[in-house]
């Protein structure tokens, strides 16, 4: 459930947001990303006004509520107030009318005053009011920044997840996560993992206990979120299981909605998956690039079978 | 063979290190998956760290869910573990 006090407490720096009035408003909760300017609704119409929405009053709603004789403004004012309406933001450089903050202290809805005009206002509080209902979910598995991509390791419990991530924090990439990733879609097309407060930073080595990579490494060999543009599934070495040799077919995972490119990496001694890991997130990069050896390979093998092909028809022909 | 059942955490300070470690340890020799769901969040209870990111107090309420073959004797020997609050007082 997120509150109106949550959200003050996490943007109020930020949108340099002030209650103005209507404390108790702070337990309302926001339903929806949704933020609207009462302009219209305010002049009297009404209908189809969405009230669960949070509302953001400027500058010209203002001069116009001045304007209005003291009963008909608090007429209308109670009007666009209801017992959903999660809260009001006055835009920078406004005066609150009189009748604005008693309403709000008998409804119970509060008031805030803003360090922004309505325009970026709403852009903003849009912005976050996305984010933060944005899909999201806990993903058991290891988050890590290789040569500037975001590469997911995942595997069964004990299969060196967080080994493989300690031996690429220690050639220089970037831990983002260990063992728990929050992921959050973002505009709908991109996935952002980030670690738990409580345990960012933070790994488990079996043999060793728990470590602190920031400290042991220093802060460059760690950032806070990333994309997911890769899942790696780390397994044991199955002999029975056929693993891909060529590469053509690409495939791919769905998370949230979002299908990410999707690698299973058996696991053996002899193997360093380190090394491989890192392979794989610069084969990603080449492709990215528009540039896929296996394909690449492939096309090149195909002209040369059709090139010899062509040879031995025009050879048989002079026969 | 899939088992849920809600337990609650006893012992004084909650489910920290060494509670999870215990859980960690005393779930190795069974098979089954085995999660966590608490505050809407669901977890792998094999793994430490998130065990430890749930940051359960006393009194809080955890689901856990077990799937595999031997799921209810892991269920057995993790709600004693609950019960016995991991040795603690």
């Amino acid at each position: 459930m997120y509150l109106v006090q949550h959200f003050y407490k996490q943007h109020e720096k930020a949108l340099k947001l002030e209650l103005l009035a209507g404390a108790s408003g702070l337990k309302r909760r926001i339903t929806k990303a949704e933020v609207q300017g009462p302009g219209l609704s305010l002049a009297g119409y009404t209908k189809g006004f969405a009230s669960s929405r949070m509302l953001v009053i400027g500058r010209q709603e203002m001069e116009y509520l001045r304007e209005l004789d003291a009963a008909t403004r608090k007429s209308r004012l109670a009007s666009i107030l209801s017992s959903t309406t999660p809260a009001i933001i006055v835009a920078k450089g406004c005066a609150s009318p009189k009748e604005l903050l008693v309403l709000a202290e008998e409804c119970g809805i509060s008031v805030f005053k803003a360090g922004f005009g309505a325009t970026d206002l709403i852009r903003h509080i849009t912005f976050l009011l996305l984010e933060e209902f944005s899909p999201s979910m806990t993903l058991h598995g290891t988050l890590v920044e290789v040569f500037g991509v975001g590469v997911l390791i995942q595997g069964e419990s004990s299969v060196g997840k967080s080994e493989a991530a300690l031996g690429l924090i220690e050639r220089g990439h970037r831990l983002i996560s260990d063992d728990v990733v929050r992921v959050k879609k973002r505009e709908g097309a991109s996935l952002i993992g980030c670690g738990p407060e409580l345990t960012r930073h933070l790994m488990e080595i079996r043999g060793i206990g728990i470590i602190n990579v920031a400290h042991l490494y220093g802060a460059v060999c760690v950032r806070p979120n990333k994309s997911i543009d890769l899942v790696v599934k780390l397994e044991e070495w199955n002999d029975q299981h056929f693993y891909d040799r060529v590469g053509l077919d690409e495939k791919f995972i769905d998370i949230l909605g979002i299908s990410v490119p999707y690698h299973v990496l058996p696991v053996k001694p002899g193997r360093d998956v380190v090394l491989l890991l890192e392979t794989i997130a610069l084969n990603d990069r080449l492709k990215n690039m528009g540039y896929n050896s296996a394909k690449e390979f492939n096309a090149k093998l195909l002209e040369t079978i059709s090139r010899r092909q062509k040879k031995r028809i025009h050879h048989e022909a002079r026969m | 063979m899939k088992l849920v059942c809600k337990v609650k955490v006893k012992n004084a300070l909650g489910l920290h290190t060494r509670p999870a470690a215990a859980i960690v340890r005393l779930l190795q020799p069974h098979k089954s998956n085995v999660m966590f769901t608490y505050r809407d969040e669901t977890i792998n209870a094999r793994s430490i760290m998130s065990i430890l990111m749930l940051a359960a107090k006393k009194n809080s309420q955890i689901t856990i869910t077990i799937e595999g073959d031997d799921a209810e004797t892991t269920m057995t020997h993790i709600v004693r573990a609950f019960e016995e609050e991991f040795g603690e007082k």
